[in-house]
């Protein structure tokens, strides 16, 4: 009696064919669980059927018909009393010990109709699970007294409680998973998206429509989209589920890369039958992001329906709202319905506010922009200006969120076509875990959660971030730093750098340095890795070779930060801090010889020759070298050829004793340069004139060539209430007219008047200033760094406090990020390094000239 | 039966593969570790702040060799992972009492 009967068993198989012939995986689950009932049945009968007041119920998965081939068997031994149950032991150890011998993984509970809703209060499970009860043998009044009576009116009690402690355990659920679907070898049971997903949804909708009397049908209450939706993913997912558990004979769910191999090119399991694993993988992507975002949006709608507190919190995010957009119920809703229809660019605001503001896109908005990919894709291929919203989404706190919708809706692709290479694109590594568009987006990510660094080696390369004027272009070169992958046949990094070569130039930036910045970053991207696992980073060779490659300090802060982010993204369970330490090595060592060249390494001829093969014809290129030699190499790396070429021009008009100063406007800022014959004093002069002027310095560069001429850029942004916003470009004149007297020395800085502007106070860092001399890296000069909050004629008083104490300075690299100034001098005193003394004393006076005025 | 343990630089790590390998030797185990030998660590200023760095990334890698391969692989492991510099890493040999493939249940230098 014990085990399978020929019959019971020629059924298991007929099942198993079947499904093998047609690859219905959902018909295969309802065929062997009307087996198993059979089974039951039959073991019921035999033990407990002549026993009056007992039902062998099918509960959770089994219950609902879902019966997978080696799930377990969620039975429910339904008694009157505990006393039955007690009379009813042997019987009920019979049946069991029958369906153990009978193959089937019984997870057997025996309660009383009360038990269900009084016992283990916090077993959400078993609570579910009881949500989906159907009959399988004995006596069903029992089962209509629980089913119509006790649960709904239990449901109906707690639902608020089970609502929120099943959004808790998928929430942890998900993290396990890394909140994404898009593993390389997902879980296809317990995986986001996955089919425990589409059963959540279909729990909360039940919980949120039980009546009295009545508990909804598994899927009765989903939205019809939804229902669409969960029926194609169920279809797909379980086929494959099937078909994992016929190869492995037991319930293992996990889609490893020899199973994916199994399932698209078995001829014989036709689970799938798309052109191979590649397609089916992006099939299965397809379909899990559609139901895990399904998940979330039932639970948070759930949750806020549940919790006051969240409904609340959800309540005030509609003050976001503004013309375009309305924010309702925590979700981004276009105001005008039809504006992706008429007006596309508001498509790319949408996802700057959802950028700015880390808000989900509503269903909605994102079926508009779906229904409109081809018109949205004809007017960024037309239209011109997207840096200008793409920079602020890659600038703001929720990029990755945004990029997260973008690539879900399919506008990314319509904006980088390239996108499409890499969208769900598995590609076998042995570190990598998530699909080359997934691994993007959280290497975007990585550098986003940057500043929030807590301790160790990760708040090093937090305050390397800070250095980066523009981490915006870092995000852009990540975005595109792996999009080669999906071009077969070459190294990755190649097909990258050709794709985001022509990319910048439709959706990047103006400035061509800025351009070039990022195609480097995605071309070098791979280099410093290379460099930490494949050669001797302590032989100079090898990090002279490197630097000569990288060009200047600033695209190896960015090459360092992209590949920091590259890493982590990788794999959370890689040996990363091993990493970490490496590549912090890597740059510090590297910077180091930076460092020591931006004072010491001069411009000769054959030193820049890539430089000088930009000139127009031997001419020019005569003039270029010309006006090149002897500048620090630093300027020639810093500068395309045409501002090389600018201000050579200004330099050749310039006569004995007078200077020449010129302002242009760029994107954001004004830059004013300065060409004049060296003098003491005069970087001072300079700040302390663009000061007074109303101006603010964003960023200051200033060179010696080797024969005293001057060349010094500042980028400044108008003082609301100074000169440089109010005058017009006479009022500009006046300010270079200004800065020129200076600079020849016809205008004393003490004779300056300073306008106190109306400004705001400054956000200070909170940092105590930092001060600190390097007589070390540099042969021929002492490397100066401040590091302090900054503000208003900050950069004026560090240079007169450095020439009050009667040193020159030979270059300067200053920037101010995020409320900090950060300024190197390379100075010297009587043409030699700074004494211990200087330095010793010029600490006080510098870190003094930091405070003053703040506050 | 003898058990290698190596530290050497995470870049020679290829080298020593390539070199086990042309001597008939390719089962290693890898592990990515950091620490520090006599020199112990140092200190490093970035922007003002001061940063202990102590232990430095390092690549270990295990194999078991019969007795009489010993020298053989101890050598090459050397002459692949040397630069002569600090840091180079250091070599240990310890003895295994036997050694078991799950798999098969083989015993011996026959499950190595």
């Amino acid at each position: 009696m014990a085990l399978l009967s020929t019959e019971e068993r020629r059924r298991g198989e007929s099942v198993r064919e079947r499904f093998f012939a047609d690859a219905d995986g959902l018909r295969a689950v309802e065929a062997r669980t009307r087996a198993v009932d059979g089974i039951v049945r039959d073991r019921f009968d035999a033990t407990l059927g002549n026993r009056p007041g007992v039902a062998a119920v099918a509960v959770g998965g089994y219950g609902r018909c879902e019966l997978f081939p080696h799930s377990d068997v969620d039975l429910l031994l339904l008694f009157g009393s505990m006393r039955d149950v007690e009379r009813s032991q042997d019987e009920i150890g019979t049946l069991i010990a029958g369906l153990w011998d009978a193959k089937l993984v019984v997870s057997q509970s025996v309660r009383t109709p009360r038990d269900c809703t009084s016992l283990a209060r916090d077993n959400t499970e078993l609570h579910i699970s009881l949500l989906d009860t159907r009959f399988v043998a004995g006596d069903v009044s029992f089962l209509r007294e629980l089913q119509d009576g006790t649960l709904p009116r239990f449901y109906l009690r707690e639902r608020r409680s089970l609502i929120r402690a099943l959004a808790t355990k998928a929430r942890g659920r998900h993290k396990s998973f890394e909140d994404t679907p898009y593993h390389l070898e997902p879980d296809v049971k317990e995986g986001p998206g996955g089919l425990r997903d589409i059963q959540l949804a279909c729990w909360m909708a039940q919980l949120e429509h039980v009546r009295a009397g009545r508990i909804p049908a598994t899927t009765e209450c989903l939205p019809s989209w939804a229902k669409d939706e969960t029926l194609d993913a169920r279809r797909f997912l379980f086929s494959v589920r099937c078909y994992l558990h016929y190869h492995h004979g037991r319930d293992r769910n996990v889609l490893t890369y020899a199973m994916q191999d199994a399932i698209a090119q078995d001829g014989d399991a036709k689970a799938y039958e798309g052109s191979g694993p590649d397609d089916m993988m992006r099939d299965y992507y397809r379909r899990t992001r559609s139901t895990y975002r399904l998940a979330r949006r039932t639970m948070d709608a759930s949750l806020v329906s549940t919790n006051t507190l969240a409904s609340i919190f959800r309540m005030r995010k509609s003050r976001l709202s503004n013309r375009e957009f309305a924010v309702t119920k925590g979700e981004i809703y276009f105001r005008d319905p039809h504006a992706a229809d008429h007006s596309p660019g508001s498509v790319l605001r949408l996802f700057e506010f959802q950028a700015r503001h880390g808000l989900q896109l509503s269903r909605t908005a994102e079926q508009r922009i779906r229904t409109q990919l081809p018109a949205l894709r004809r007017h960024v291929e037309s239209s011109a200006g997207h840096w200008r919203h793409l920079r602020e989404i890659l600038r703001l706190p929720h990029t990755a969120l945004a990029l997260s919708t973008m690539r879900e809706s399919g506008y990314l692709p319509c904006l980088i076509p390239e996108f499409a290479l890499a969208d769900s694109l598995v590609i076998r590594d042995f570190y990598h875990r998530y699909t080359v568009d997934e691994h993007t987006i959280r290497a975007i990510g990585v550098l986003k959660d940057l500043p929030g660094a807590t301790g160790g080696i990760d708040c090093r390369f937090a305050s390397l971030l800070a250095e980066v004027p523009s981490p915006e272009l870092v995000c852009l070169a990540l975005l595109y730093h792996d999009l080669g992958k999906g071009v077969k046949g070459r190294p990755h990094e190649e097909s990258s750098a050709e794709m985001v070569k022509a990319g910048v130039l439709r959706i990047g930036p103006a400035d061509e340095m800025a351009r070039k910045a990022v195609v480097q970053l995605v071309q070098d991207h791979l280099a410093m890795s290379t460099i930490m696992t494949k050669q001797d980073m302590s032989e100079p060779a090898v990090l002279e070779t490197f630097k000569a490659g990288v060009g200047t300090l600033e695209r190896l802060n960015m090459l360092t930060l992209m590949t920091y982010a590259d890493t982590v993204a990788v794999n959370p369970l890689a040996a990363l801090q091993w990493r970490k330490q490496l590549l912090w090595r890597l740059y510090r060592r590297t910077r180091s010889i930076f460092e020591r060249d931006h004072g010491d390494k001069r411009i000769r001829p054959g030193t820049v020759e890539d430089v000088l093969d930009l000139a127009s014809d031997a001419d020019d290129r005569d003039a270029l070298a010309a006006f090149l030699r002897g500048f620090p190499e630093r300027y020639a790396r810093t500068h395309t050829a045409a501002q090389v070429r600018r201000h050579a021009g200004l330099a050749a008009d310039l006569r004995p004793g007078r200077a020449t100063v010129s302002s242009r406007r760029r994107e954001g800022f004004t830059e004013i340069v300065v060409i004049c014959s060296d003098r003491p004093t005069l970087f001072a002069a300079l700040c302390a004139g663009i000061s007074a002027s109303g101006a603010d310095i964003v960023s200051a560069e200033a060179y010696i060539r080797e024969d005293g001429l001057v060349l010094d850029t500042f980028r400044v942004i108008p003082m609301p209430g100074g000169e440089l916003l109010q005058f017009g470009p006479r009022g500009v004149q006046q300010i270079e007219r200004r800065i020129r007297a200076l600079a020849e020395g016809r205008l004393d800085p003490s004779d300056l008047v300073h306008t106190e502007p109306r400004t705001r106070k400054r956000p200070s860092t909170g940092e105590p200033p930092l001060v600190t001399f390097d007589n070390d890296t540099s042969a021929g000069s002492t490397i100066l760094s401040v590091c302090t909050s900054d503000r208003r004629g900050l950069l004026a008083d560090l240079a007169n406090t450095i020439s009050d104490a009667g040193c020159s300075i030979e270059v300067v690299l200053g920037h101010t990020q995020g409320g900090a100034a950060m300024d190197t001098f390379y100075l010297r005193k009587d043409g030699a390094k700074l004494g211990q003394g200087t330095c010793e004393s010029l600490t006080g006076r510098l870190v003094g000239a930091c405070q003053i005025r703040t506050g | 039966m003898k058990k290698i343990e190596a530290i050497i630089q995470p870049f020679k790590l290829d080298d020593v593969r390539e070199a086990l390998k042309s001597c008939g030797h390719d089962r290693l185990t890898i592990y990515d570790v950091r620490g520090h030998g006599r020199q112990k660590g140092h200190k490093e200023v970035y922007r003002g702040q001061e940063y202990e760095v102590d232990l430095l990334p390092k690549v270990k890698l295990e194999t078991i060799v019969p007795d009489g391969r010993l020298d053989e692989v101890v050598k090459t492991i050397i002459e692949a992972a040397r630069t002569g510099k600090i840091g180079d890493g250091k070599v240990f040999v310890s003895d295994v009492s036997t050694a078991i493939r799950i798999r098969s249940g083989e015993e011996g230098d026959d499950a190595i």
